[in-house]
């Protein structure tokens, strides 16, 4: 795996929730250490796209490919071995240990029998360092706050040591520390050359963070390319009903945003 | 104390108090035999040291092999056996509150009761109401998993849904056929339905070791899988867990434990609730660890609550499952109350 390799691929994804399309013709390419944000007004398509671009969701057309072989050629197990997906939504039962759960992550390597291995502890360990909860280790979820149980969600995804991670608005339950330090151990992983892909609500988080940026609106992909270029388009005022200006400030790497109800 | 260590000592304990309570539920009874007899007649019969050929007389060795050790073995059966299916289906549901009776196993059981004895063949053919009060169970589950699973996937909430449904249609068929049985042969299906282990004897051992045992090791064996189910559709399917093969074997398995134990003692109700929720803060709530636990207080829980049952009253045997949920159902309220204050 070297950064700028084509990790995973869609094509034409359709996807269909009932008899109802949500998705409709997404194509998205995700590369080896790339941080591609997912943005988007509510009820657009965004989960349902990660969640078929993770194999949960069957497409009704098209195809994906993870390293250029189709999703459902993968046998589970491997496929969970090299994909992890983190939702905001699962947070695990309250008895449960944080390194328990993160432990948890493990399992498309072990399978139901295989005893926990010196790699297991080392994975597990250095999800939670990257999370920054090691401190949590021992203490069971009940006992932790909404954004800390976020962390370990996350740790247990990284603990799957997967080339590609897909992440369904992961910073939802956190506050503002918590989020610099959820973005700051997406990056670092990044740097070893996962690939990132994230549903971000907040967009000027998902422009700070982001090296590119697709719009999705009304089950459509609507723009692609660098934050700026997404969020300076038409398509993106249009989508979420507002004007979007993006300001240079001096010593910022990055646009500032502002948004207003369109007149 | 460390996590493994609290575990160890849990375990420790409870196999002791079981060992313990086992011994005083088989010497104490109607007729009260010594302690010390009985450790020295069973150790004679399992062949090992110290053992006495005849220390309790003739009466007091029928009483004690065909009476006391058989029942108090089932009552260790099926507390273990409902503990952990109450352990497994409340991890699978992710529902703390869930139990065998959401699949329709106890209203299944009872309709098969009552049918065996409104036929009469309860008084007539040998094993004959353990053997309906497991089929009712079993056609329950089977009709909850097809009607749940013909609207196409078999969700958790299709599935709970349709267990209370099926639940609600095999009582009303167990009301009617009770008023349509003749009077002398109700008490017999009330007996069974209040819960309890008199009477039974080494054939319902037997039958129920093969079912309990077998299932709950299985069960045991599987808890890695129903560990990462517990942590939701979801995220067991991105874990390469094949979700709905896992829960439906899961859920047969917890069946045929369940179907066995309400079979030959009735509706046995709170066992599964109580011993899990009391053991999760101690063990934690992996399946490796809570099951094996849960098993040993269930089974500690229902041969105390049968000794009470046949004690607490000279005049009459109190029905078990009354006294379970007399344990129960308090427990139930200041557990809740106790979760409420941690707000």
């Amino acid at each position: 795996m070297s950064v700028g390799e084509l990790l995973l691929s869609a094509r034409g994804l359709d996807v269909e929730r009932g008899s109802v399309r949500v998705l409709e013709d997404a194509s998205v390419d995700l590369v080896a250490g790339e941080a591609l944000a997912v943005v988007g007004p509510n009820a657009a398509g965004k989960s349902t796209l990660v969640r078929a671009l993770a194999g949960l969701l069957p497409p009704a057309a098209g195809e994906v490919q993870l390293r250029g072989r189709p999703l459902r050629a993968w046998p589970r197990d491997a496929l969970s071995r090299v994909l992890a997906l983190v939702t905001s939504e699962e947070e695990g039962p309250d008895m449960l240990t944080v390194e328990d759960r993160v432990g948890l992550g493990r399992y498309p390597h072990r399978g139901p029998f295989r005893r926990f291995s010196p790699g297991d502890e080392a994975a597990v360990a250095r999800a939670m360092e990257q999370t920054g909860i090691s401190h949590l280790a021992r203490r069971r979820l009940v006992t932790l706050s909404a954004g800390e149980r976020q962390l370990a969600t996350l740790a247990r995804g990284l603990a799957q040591e997967p080339q590609v991670l897909l992440l369904d608005e992961p910073a939802a339950h956190l506050d503002i520390g918590h989020q610099l330090q959820l973005f700051r151990a997406l990056d670092g992983v990044r740097q070893c050359g996962v690939a990132v892909l994230a549903v971000i609500h907040d967009l000027a988080r998902a422009a700070a963070w982001a090296s590119r940026m697709v719009l999705v609106s009304s089950g459509r992909i609507a723009a692609e390319g660098t934050p700026a270029a997404v969020l300076g388009s038409e398509a993106a005022g249009k989508a979420f009903g507002v004007r979007i200006r993006g300001h240079a400030v001096p010593g910022l790497p990055h646009l500032l945003y502002m948004f207003e109800e369109a007149p | 104390m460390t996590d493994i260590g609290r575990r160890r000592t849990t375990l420790v304990f409870l196999a002791g108090a079981l060992l313990v309570s086992l011994l005083v539920a088989t010497a104490v009874g109607s007729v009260s035999l010594s302690l010390a007899g009985v450790v020295r007649a069973l150790l004679e019969k399992a062949g090992l040291p110290g053992g006495d050929a005849n220390p309790l007389g003739p009466t007091g060795e029928a009483i004690l092999f065909s009476v006391r050790l058989p029942r108090v073995l089932l009552a260790a059966l099926v507390g273990g056996g409902l503990a952990v299916v109450g352990a497994v289906l409340q991890a699978v549901f992710r529902n703390p509150l869930a139990d065998a009776g959401l699949l329709g196993v106890g209203g299944g059981a009872a309709l098969g009761a009552v049918l065996a004895v409104n036929l009469g063949l309860a008084s007539s053919v040998f094993f004959a109401l353990p053997l309906a009060a497991f089929a009712g169970a079993m056609a329950a589950v089977f009709a909850v998993y097809f009607i749940a699973g013909a609207s196409g996937r078999a969700s958790v909430q299709g599935l709970l849904l349709t267990g209370i449904a099926v639940s609600a249609l095999a009582g009303a068929g167990t009301s009617v056929l009770l008023v349509a049985t003749e009077e002398f042969r109700v008490k017999t299906v009330l007996f069974w339905l209040a819960g309890g282990l008199e009477g039974r004897g080494w054939t319902h051992v037997h039958a129920a070791a093969a079912f309990v045992l077998a299932g709950v090791g299985a069960l045991v064996l599987l808890g890695r899988p129903l560990d990462v189910l517990s942590l939701g559709e979801d995220e067991a399917a991105s874990l390469g867990l094949p979700v709905r093969a896992t829960r439906l074997g899961l859920l047969g398995l917890t069946s045929l434990v369940a179907g066995a134990c309400t079979a030959v003692a009735g509706a046995v109700p709170f066992v599964g609730l109580m011993a899990p929720h009391a053991l999760r803060p101690l063990v934690g709530p992996l399946g490796r660890h809570l099951l094996p636990a849960a098993f040993l207080a269930g089974a500690l829980l229902v041969v105390l609550a049968d000794l009470g049952a046949r004690t607490l009253s000279v005049r009459f045997e109190l029905p078990l499952g009354a006294v379970t949920a007399f344990v129960g159902a308090p427990y139930f309220l200041v557990a809740l109350r106790a979760n409420e204050g941690r707000g």
